[in-house]
Formats: C-alpha cells, sequence, structure tokens
C-alpha cells in the first residue's frame, strides 16, 4: 500500500514538474521582428517584440529587454547597448489571456559587423525567462569623407591663420633689427 | 582713450606676434582634427550632434581660460621683471586704467579664439539641436569666465611679482577648475561632487553647455548657474582693482 | 621751490629706508643727491614720482601734494628711473608715441623726430630698441622723459655703465635742457664726476637720513667733493 502510494505519488511530482516547465514556455511566448535586417552604420531601425499570453490566465508585470551579441568572426561578444538604444527594457503591466503585446525597440546602428537580437521576457512567478528566436543584423561600414562639408573648414581655417602668421613672421623680419 | 592705447600696446606686444598666433594655428589644427574625427570616425561619428557641440564648447572654453590664466600671469609681473613697468607707472595714468587696458587684451585673445572655434561648431553642430543657443551660450559664459581668471591672474600677478610663481598658481587654479574632468559621474553625484560643482565657476559653464545643448533646458533653468558666475566675475574684477591699486615698484 | 620734502619716512619690513628726511630745491637746480648703495636714493626718488607711498612726511612738488595729487604731478614732472626697460620689439618712434599718448593725445612724427634729435639718436627712429646699444637706451629714456617737457626731471643713475664718450654726451644733454629749456634737473647718483661737472646744489644722503646740503661751491670751500662725500658717510657721522 505504501509502495503503491509512493509509486503513484512520483509519477503525479513528474508529470506536474513537466507540466509546471512546460507552462512557462507555452504559456508566454516572444518573437522578434523583422528576422533579418542589413543596414548601414548611423542607420536607425526599430525591432518589434510580440510577446503572447497563450494560457487562460492574465499574467501581469512582466519585464521584456532586448539583448544583442556581436557574431562577427573574431570579435564575438556581448554588446553593451549604452549608446545603441535607449530603453532596452520595457514593463507590461498586464497581457490579457490569450492576448499579445508588441513592444517596439528603436536602435541607432553604432558600428559594422555580424550581429544577433533577440528578446528575453522575465515573469517572476517563473522559473525560467523565455526568449524569441534570433534576429541576424548585418551593419555594414560607410566610409564619410567629407559629412557636413566638414573639409573646407578643418583644412581652409588652418591655412588661412598659417597665412597670417607667415604675414606677421615676414613683417616682423622686415623691421629693422 | 588711455585704456585703449594700452590694450593696443598689448595686443601688438602678445597677440599680433608669431608666438601669439601659434597658439591660434594650435588651438585652429586641434579643433580641426577633432570636428573631422567626430564627423567621420566610425564610433565618434554617431554620437549625437549635441554631444560633439557639447564637447567642443567645453574645450574652447578652457583653452580660453588658459590662455587667460597665462597672459594675466605676465600682465604685472612680467612688467616687473623686464624693468618696463616703472616707466608705465610715471606717466599720468591710474593702475587701474593700466589694468583694464591689459584686461581688455586678454578678453580680445578670448574674442579671436572664439572667432576660430565658430567655423567647428557650425559644421559639428549643423542639422543638430541647439546650435544658436549653443553658441550664445558658449559667448555669454565664455567671455565671463575669460574676464574671471584673467583678472585673477592678473591680481596675483601684481601682487607675486613674480612670472614664475604667478604662472605656477595660475596652472594649480586651473588643474582646480578642471577637477570636474577627473572626477566620475559616480563621484559627481556625492555630496563632494556637488559642492565642488556649485562652487566651480568652470564647472557651472559646462553644466549650463550640457543643460542647453543637450537637454534643451531654457535660460530659467541656468540662471542661478549664470548667476554664480557672474558673482565669481565681479569678485574677481574686485579682487583685481584691489591688488593693483597696492602695487608698487 | 620746486621741490618741498619734510619729514619723509619709509619702512620696508622693519629695515628703515628713510627716517625723517627734509630738504629742498630750487626752480632752475641741477639738483645732486648723493649717497653711498643702500643710503635711499632710489626710494626717495620713487616716493616724489609718485610711484611708493612714503610711511609718513610730506612732499610738494610745484606747489602739488605728491599722496594727494598725483596725477597732476606726474604731469609736470617726469623721470629716467635706474630700473629703464624698454619695449625692445618697439622702433624708437613707435617708444615714444605709445608714451606721448598717455601724456596728450596726439604727437606728430616731427615731435618725435625732434625728441630724437634732441638727445641725438636722429636717424635711428625706425630701429628696434633691441638693436639700440647701452647708451643709446639711455638717451631713448631721456626722449621719452622730455615728452611732457617736464618742469622737473628725476635721473636716477643715468650714466652707469656708459663708457667715458656717452657719459660727456649725458652731460652736454643735460646742461642743455637745463639752460635752454629751463628744466629743473634732480640727479641721483654716486659717482662724483657727475656731480662734479653737472650740479649748483647738493644733498647727501646716509643711512635714511639727509647729512649734508647745500650749495656745491660753498661746501667744497678748498677742498674736493670727495672729501665733503667721504667726511659726510663715514661710519659713525650720524
Amino acid at each position: 500500500m505504501k509502495k503503491s502510494i509512493l509509486f503513484l505519488s512520483m509519477i503525479f511530482l513528474a508529470i506536474t514538474a513537466n507540466y509546471a516547465t512546460a507552462s512557462a514556455a507555452d504559456r508566454i511566448t516572444a518573437s522578434i521582428d523583422p528576422p533579418i535586417i542589413q543596414a548601414n552604420m548611423g542607420d536607425k531601425i526599430t525591432y518589434v517584440g510580440t510577446i503572447t499570453n497563450n494560457s487562460d490566465r492574465a499574467v501581469t508585470n512582466i519585464i521584456a529587454y532586448i539583448s544583442l551579441a556581436n557574431v562577427t568572426q573574431g570579435r564575438e561578444s556581448p554588446m553593451d547597448l549604452e549608446d545603441w538604444s535607449a530603453n532596452k527594457a520595457i514593463k507590461v503591466d498586464t497581457i490579457p489571456p490569450h492576448g499579445t503585446y508588441k513592444g517596439q525597440w528603436p536602435m541607432r546602428l553604432i558600428d559594422s559587423g555580424s550581429y544577433v537580437a533577440y528578446i528575453t521576457v522575465v515573469d517572476k512567478n517563473d522559473n525560467t525567462p523565455i526568449s524569441s528566436t534570433m534576429s541576424r543584423l548585418e551593419i555594414k561600414r560607410v566610409l564619410r569623407l567629407n559629412p557636413n562639408n566638414v573639409l573646407p573648414v578643418a583644412v581652409g581655417e588652418p591655412m588661412i591663420i598659417g597665412v597670417i602668421l607667415t604675414f606677421i613672421v615676414i613683417r616682423r623680419r622686415k623691421r629693422i633689427i | 582713450m588711455k585704456i585703449a592705447y594700452i590694450m593696443q600696446k598689448e595686443i601688438r606686444e602678445s597677440i599680433l606676434t608669431p608666438k601669439g598666433f601659434l597658439w591660434y594655428a594650435i588651438t585652429s589644427m586641434i579643433l580641426s582634427v577633432l570636428s573631422y574625427l567626430f564627423l567621420t570616425n566610425s564610433e565618434l561619428s554617431l554620437l549625437d550632434q549635441g554631444q560633439m557641440l557639447y564637447m567642443i564648447m567645453n574645450f574652447i572654453t578652457a583653452l580660453g581660460i588658459l590662455i587667460g590664466l597665462v597672459f594675466g600671469a605676465d600682465a604685472f609681473a612680467g612688467e616687473i621683471e623686464r624693468g618696463t613697468l616703472e616707466a608705465l607707472l610715471l606717466s599720468p595714468i591710474t593702475k587701474t586704467e593700466i589694468a583694464t587696458g591689459k584686461l581688455g587684451a586678454a578678453l580680445t585673445n578670448w574674442g579671436i579664439l572664439f572667432a576660430i572655434s565658430l567655423p567647428y561648431l557650425f559644421v559639428v553642430g549643423k542639422g543638430g539641436q541647439n546650435l544658436f543657443v549653443g553658441i550664445a551660450y558658449l559667448a555669454l559664459l565664455g567671455t565671463f569666465l575669460a574676464i574671471t581668471f584673467s583678472a585673477f591672474s592678473m591680481g596675483l600677478s601684481s601682487r607675486i611679482k613674480s612670472v614664475k610663481n604667478s604662472l605656477i598658481i595660475s596652472f594649480f587654479i586651473f588643474l582646480l577648475a578642471g577637477s570636474p574632468i577627473f572626477l566620475s559621474a559616480a563621484q559627481r553625484g556625492t555630496w563632494f561632487g556637488r559642492i565642488i560643482d556649485f562652487i566651480n565657476p568652470f564647472a557651472g559653464a559646462i553644466n549650463t553647455f550640457d543643460s542647453v545643448v543637450i537637454d534643451s533646458q531654457g535660460f530659467g533653468y541656468q540662471a542661478g548657474r549664470v548667476a554664480i558666475i557672474c558673482g565669481y566675475t565681479l569678485l574677481s574684477l574686485w579682487f583685481l582693482k584691489r591688488s593693483v591699486s597696492r602695487l608698487e615698484m | 621751490m620746486i621741490i618741498s620734502v619734510e619729514n619723509l619716512a619709509k619702512k620696508y619690513d622693519g629695515y628703515t629706508a628713510l627716517d625723517g628726511l627734509n630738504f629742498t630745491v630750487e626752480h632752475g637746480d641741477i639738483f645732486g643727491f648723493l649717497g653711498p648703495n643702500g643710503a635711499g636714493k632710489t626710494t626717495t626718488i620713487r616716493i616724489m614720482t609718485a610711484i611708493l607711498k612714503a610711511d609718513s612726511g610730506n612732499v610738494l612738488i610745484d606747489g602739488h601734494s605728491i599722496f594727494g595729487e598725483p596725477l597732476a604731478v606726474k604731469k609736470i614732472i617726469n623721470a629716467v628711473p635706474e630700473s629703464n626697460g624698454y619695449y625692445e620689439w618697439m622702433a624708437a618712434c613707435e617708444y615714444l608715441e605709445f608714451f606721448s599718448h598717455l601724456y596728450k593725445e596726439k604727437i606728430s612724427k616731427q615731435e618725435v623726430d625732434k625728441l630724437l634729435e634732441i638727445v641725438g639718436l636722429h636717424g635711428k627712429e625706425s630701429h628696434l630698441i633691441r638693436s639700440y646699444s647701452r647708451g643709446m637706451r639711455q638717451r631713448l629714456g631721456i626722449a621719452r622723459a622730455l615728452i611732457n617737457r617736464p618742469k622737473l626731471l628725476f635721473l636716477d643713475e643715468p650714466t652707469n655703465g656708459l663708457d667715458p664718450k656717452g657719459r660727456r654726451d649725458i652731460h652736454d644733454l643735460l646742461i642743455d635742457l637745463n639752460r635752454d629749456h629751463d628744466t629743473t634737473i634732480f640727479l641721483s647718483t654716486h659717482l662724483l664726476d657727475d656731480v662734479e661737472r653737472l650740479c649748483n646744489r647738493i644733498a647727501i644722503i646716509n643711512y635714511g637720513k639727509i647729512v649734508r646740503a647745500g650749495e656745491l661751491d660753498r661746501m667744497k670751500g678748498k677742498g674736493t667733493i670727495e672729501d665733503i662725500f667721504f667726511l659726510s658717510t663715514k661710519e659713525g657721522t650720524l
């Protein structure tokens, strides 16, 4: 009898544990759009993250944030989004049952290379965070030689001052010593 | 009119000289490199334009202060060491008039620096926010700071009567004034950092530039800091007047 | 009288430079102010030219108090100080023009040329002061001191470091100024030859006090000026 109860309890726990694990992942799902971006340095893009509540109960006070990783060959590293994005994390007050929330993550593309971006959702009532699939981001380097017409000033002004300086030196030398 | 002749003499002696113009040439080259890097370098070029404008404004202000301190250190002590002050004092011109003429020349120095910086500011800030209001604040606060530090340095020069010692103290003052740069953002948020920010006129100026150019705050927000900077200007002018009135051979 | 000094006193950090100085100078004098080094000659001149303040006493220059009306005094006097520095980057004419503007609004080129001619620098007006010899600089200093046609001219060791010809030229210049332009000259020096040649009246200062004053010829009597000087400045004389 005791053995039977123990055996049944173990089966029950296994089923509920599996259900608990599955429930976090299935209850909330996240996706990121667009799946691929090709852009230039300096461009501004916006990722849209969709968070879906697949359960019968509303989810409240969840946090969603975007992450970026550099996957360029030889330069693999996580990215600090300090200069890329102002709002990296969003707090969502509530998503109704079977409802969705679309969040926007605008970003300025600071450096060239190959990257992946993904959205992560955290619900404090669960043990596991939920991640979206990765969006591929290819950023091309753009060489700008004369933005804002900087060259005429950067080259011209020191030249003008140099000419005045030369004039002053010559004028000084001409005075009788 | 005597003040104008003193000022003219000082300008001819210190500014319209190869050494004087070398300062401007070097300033211009540094600004050229800075502005070119800001706009073309892969990471720097993606700084917000307000940020770029802010950095150049800080550089010009710091340079204006430094040149004012160096100019002031030589103003009276240099004339004493070269033996030329006595002839000036023999003339029917008051010491205050002499000091005013020299201060006018120091301000001319600042004016030239400001004029040199204008094309760079326009090029870096073009299309960005708060360019014209930023330039206006640079003109206003830069002038106040140029007067403050030049007058203080000149007063010191007339009391110490030694160019070397005046320069040493002036550089020390410059480091103190520039101390906000050495403190981290976290340190500046501490009570100590806040006190430094409050009493330091240079910190007041760069905080104002930040507030105006990057955060787009109006004059009402800056009024307190501007008032403090004006206070320092008046204090330094008083110090100069008092110092030169006691000047004797 | 053009100078009246009464009970002039000055201390530097506890050291007494002038200790109740009293003397007068008459219009038209070439007045010699003698004393050994450190006697107080330069201090006296600096006070009389209003570039140093006395601790006590009174100085009247042509009736004007040096302490009450320093600017009025500066308009009628001038000086060639001992520490005679120049703006070496200027040409001589520019130097004189600059100082003339401090006395009056305009000086013509002719006036500048005339001044330089008086001091023997004619033809050197465009030369930079940097290129001037010591003697030429002294002359330029005198030219500057003549810009306002002063009634009273102070000279502090004007022939120091000059060769005999240079000294003689300065002497002749001063005699001409006194005779032809009616300029009273106050000459501070420790060179007795200069005094002998130029001065009609002298005062000898030692340890901040006048030890002897009066007409030179009368003071000399049958002796020499060296006799008067060494006798007056002997240790223990005071």
